[in-house]
C-alpha cells in the first residue's frame, strides 16, 4: 500500500483528533461525578432547600466540563479543519496537538469537580452565604483550568503554526514532545489546583467571616501549584520556536521526545504535592484567620520544596535540549 | 492566522551588537502608565473629608493593598512596601485589561514585560532579605539542608523567576491566541464579547492579584 503525504497528514489529524477527545473525556466525568455525589450527601442533610443544591451543583458540572470542551474543540478542529502546508512535519504536529489536549483536559476536569461538589455541601451547611460560595467556587474552579488552557494553547499552536521551513528529522520528535510536555504536566496541576479550591468551600462555609483570606490562600496556592504546567509550557515553547540542526541520527530525535516526556512526567507528581500543600493551608486559614500569614509563609516553603522535582525533570530537558 | 506570533521590531545595531526594540509593546505601556498617571493625579488633586468618586477608587485600592502586605509583612514593612505592591497591581491590572480594546494589545502579551517585573520582585525579595537577616545568615540558607544542596537551592531560587512570569505570560498571551483563533473560526459572531469578558477581565484579574501577591509572599518568606 503506498502512502502520499496528503493521506499522512490525514491519517494523524484523525488520530490526534481521537486522542484528543477520548483522554479528554475520562477527567470531566469523575469530577462532575463527584459533584454529584456530594450534592446528593448535601441534599439528604439539608432537604429544605434541594432546589438551591440542585442548581448549584448544575452551575458546578457546567465549568467542570470545560476541559471537556476545549478538548471537543480541538477534536473538530482536527477532524474538519484542512490545515495549511501538508508536510510530513504537520501530521506529526497534528497527532501532537492530539496529546497536549487529551492528556491536559485529565487533570482539570477531575480537579474541578472537587469545588463544585464542596459547594453544594456548604450551601446545605449554610444555605445564607450560598451566593458568595457559589462566587468562591467559580473562582476556583475557573482558576483549576488554567493548566488545560495552557495544553489548548499548544495545541493550537501545534495546528496553525507554519513548520515548513524545519528539517523533518528531528523536528518532529521535538512537535510531539512540545504535545506530551504540556499535556502531562497539566496531570497534577490541574489536580492539585482542585484540592485547593474545594477545601476552600468548605472552609468559607464554616467560617464565613474568613472569606477574603481563604480566597487569596487559595488563589495564591492554586497559582504555585500551577508551576509544574508553567516548566511543561516553557519547554513545550522552547521545543516549538527552536530550530534544530537537520540530523539523521535516531538519538538526536529520541533526546527531544525524552525531552518533553521528562518535564510532562516530572510534572505530575509536584502538581499534586503542590496542590495538597495548598489545601492544607486553606483549610487551616479558615479556621485560623488571625494567623493566615505564617500559615501562607508555611506554604509556601513547602510548595518550593515539592517544586523541586519537577525542577530537577526540567533541568534534564534543558539538557536533553540543548546539551545533547 | 498569519498574525499568530508576529512582532513589528525596531532593531539598532550599536557598536557590532543590536538593540531589539518592541514597539508596539512600548507604545502600549506607555499607555497604561499614562492613564495611571491622569487616574493617580485627579484621585488626589482635591483631597477631602468628603470624597470624590475617585478618591474613593483610589482609597479602595491603597486600603485594601496595604491590609493584604501587613498582614503577610508587618506594620513598619508594609508602609515600605505597600506602595509598591499597590502600584504593581494596578499597572498590571490596566495592562491586562488593555486587550479588550480593539486595536490595542495587552503589554503583559510580550514576555519582557512579566519578565522583568518578575526579575524586579526578586531583586526586590532578596534586597528584603539581605537587609533584614545580614548577608551571612542569607547565604547560610542556600546551604541548608547539606552543603551540596547550594546548586540546587540556587536554581529552585531561580525558577521561580520562570514561573512567576510565565504564569502570567501564559495565561495572557493564551487567552489572546484562543480569542485569535476562535474568532476566525467563528467570523466574529456572537462569540468574541464573552471571550474577551472571561480571559480580559475576569482572567486578567485573577492573574494581576496572583502575581502581586506573589511578589509580596516572596518578599516575606525572604523577610522571616
Amino acid at each position: 500500500m503506498q502512502f502520499d503525504v496528503q493521506t499522512i497528514v490525514q491519517l494523524s489529524a484523525f488520530a490526534g483528533g481521537g486522542v484528543a477527545m477520548g483522554l479528554g473525556a475520562i477527567g470531566a466525568a469523575i469530577g462532575e461525578g463527584y459533584t454529584a455525589a456530594q450534592a446528593n450527601l448535601a441534599v439528604s442533610r439539608n432537604p429544605k432547600i434541594s432546589g438551591d443544591i440542585f442548581k448549584n451543583m448544575l452551575v458546578g458540572q457546567a465549568v467542570a466540563e470545560s476541559a471537556s470542551i476545549f478538548a471537543l474543540v480541538i477534536a473538530i478542529l482536527l477532524l474538519f479543519l484542512d490545515a495549511p502546508g501538508a508536510t510530513p512535519l504537520k501530521a506529526a504536529a497534528l497527532f501532537g496537538s492530539g496529546l497536549s489536549m487529551g492528556f491536559g483536559a485529565i487533570g482539570s476536569g477531575i480537579g474541578s469537580g472537587f469545588p463544585g461538589g464542596q459547594c453544594c455541601l456548604g450551601i446545605s451547611r449554610q444555605p445564607a452565604i450560598g451566593s458568595r460560595l457559589t462566587t468562591n467556587m467559580l473562582i476556583g474552579s475557573a482558576v483549576c483550568q488554567t493548566p488545560a488552557i495552557f495544553s489548548m494553547v499548544v495545541a493550537l499552536m501545534l495546528i496553525f503554526m507554519d513548520f515548513s521551513n524545519s528539517p523533518l528529522f528531528p523536528t518532529w520528535a521535538a512537535l510531539i514532545g512540545a504535545g506530551m510536555s504540556t499535556g502531562l504536566a497539566a496531570i497534577g496541576s490541574g489536580y492539585g489546583g482542585g484540592l485547593a479550591a474545594g477545601v476552600s468551600c468548605d472552609g468559607i462555609a464554616r467560617n464565613p467571616e474568613s472569606v477574603a483570606n481563604v480566597t487569596t490562600t487559595m488563589l495564591v496556592g492554586q497559582a504555585v501549584a500551577q508551576t509544574p504546567s508553567i516548566f511543561g509550557l516553557l519547554v513545550s515553547f522552547i521545543l516549538l520556536f527552536k530550530t534544530f540542526p537537520e540530523s539523521q541520527a535516531l538519538s538526536a530525535s529520541m533526546a527531544l521526545l525524552a525531552a518533553g516526556l521528562c518535564t510532562g512526567l516530572g510534572g505530575i507528581g509536584p502538581g499534586i504535592g503542590n496542590g495538597m500543600a495548598a489545601e492544607g493551608a486553606v483549610k487551616w486559614v479558615a479556621r485560623n484567620t488571625s494567623r493566615s500569614g505564617d500559615l501562607m509563609r508555611t506554604m509556601l516553603v513547602g510548595q518550593a520544596v515539592s517544586q523541586s522535582t519537577a525542577i530537577y525533570a526540567m533541568v534534564i530537558s534543558l539538557v536533553l535540549i540543548f546539551v545533547l | 492566522m498569519g498574525e499568530l506570533g508576529l512582532v513589528h521590531q525596531l532593531i539598532i545595531p550599536v557598536f557590532g551588537y543590536t538593540i531589539t526594540l518592541n514597539l508596539e509593546v512600548i507604545v502600549m505601556t506607555w499607555i497604561v502608565i499614562t492613564f495611571l498617571i491622569i487616574f493617580g493625579m485627579s484621585a488626589a488633586r482635591k483631597k477631602d473629608i468628603v470624597p470624590q468618586p475617585l478618591q474613593v477608587l483610589g482609597e479602595i485600592f491603597v486600603e485594601q493593598f496595604y491590609k493584604l502586605t501587613e498582614d503577610a509583612l508587618d506594620r513598619e514593612k508594609a508602609r515600605k512596601y505597600g506602595p509598591l505592591v499597590c502600584a504593581l497591581f494596578m499597572f498590571l491590572l490596566l495592562s491586562n485589561w488593555l486587550g479588550i480594546i480593539p486595536h490595542l494589545e495587552e503589554p503583559t502579551k510580550d514576555l519582557n514585560t512579566p519578565l522583568s517585573l518578575g526579575l524586579m520582585g526578586f531583586v526586590i525579595a532578596h534586597y528584603a532579605g539581605i537587609k533584614s537577616k545580614g548577608f551571612k545568615n542569607y547565604a547560610k540558607e542556600y546551604f541548608q539542608p547539606i552543603f551540596f544542596m547550594m546548586p540546587l537551592n540556587l536554581i529552585g531560587e531561580l525558577a521561580k523567576i520562570i514561573s512567576i512570569s510565565f504564569r502570567l505570560f501564559g495565561n495572557i498571551m493564551g487567552g489572546s491566541i484562543i480569542i485569535l483563533v476562535v474568532s476566525y473560526l467563528s467570523y466574529s459572531v456572537i462569540l468574541p464579547p464573552f471571550l474577551n469578558g472571561f480571559f480580559g477581565l475576569f482572567v486578567g484579574t485573577i492573574q494581576a492579584f496572583v502575581f502581586t501577591m506573589l511578589t509580596v509572599v516572596y518578599i516575606s518568606v525572604q523577610v522571616k
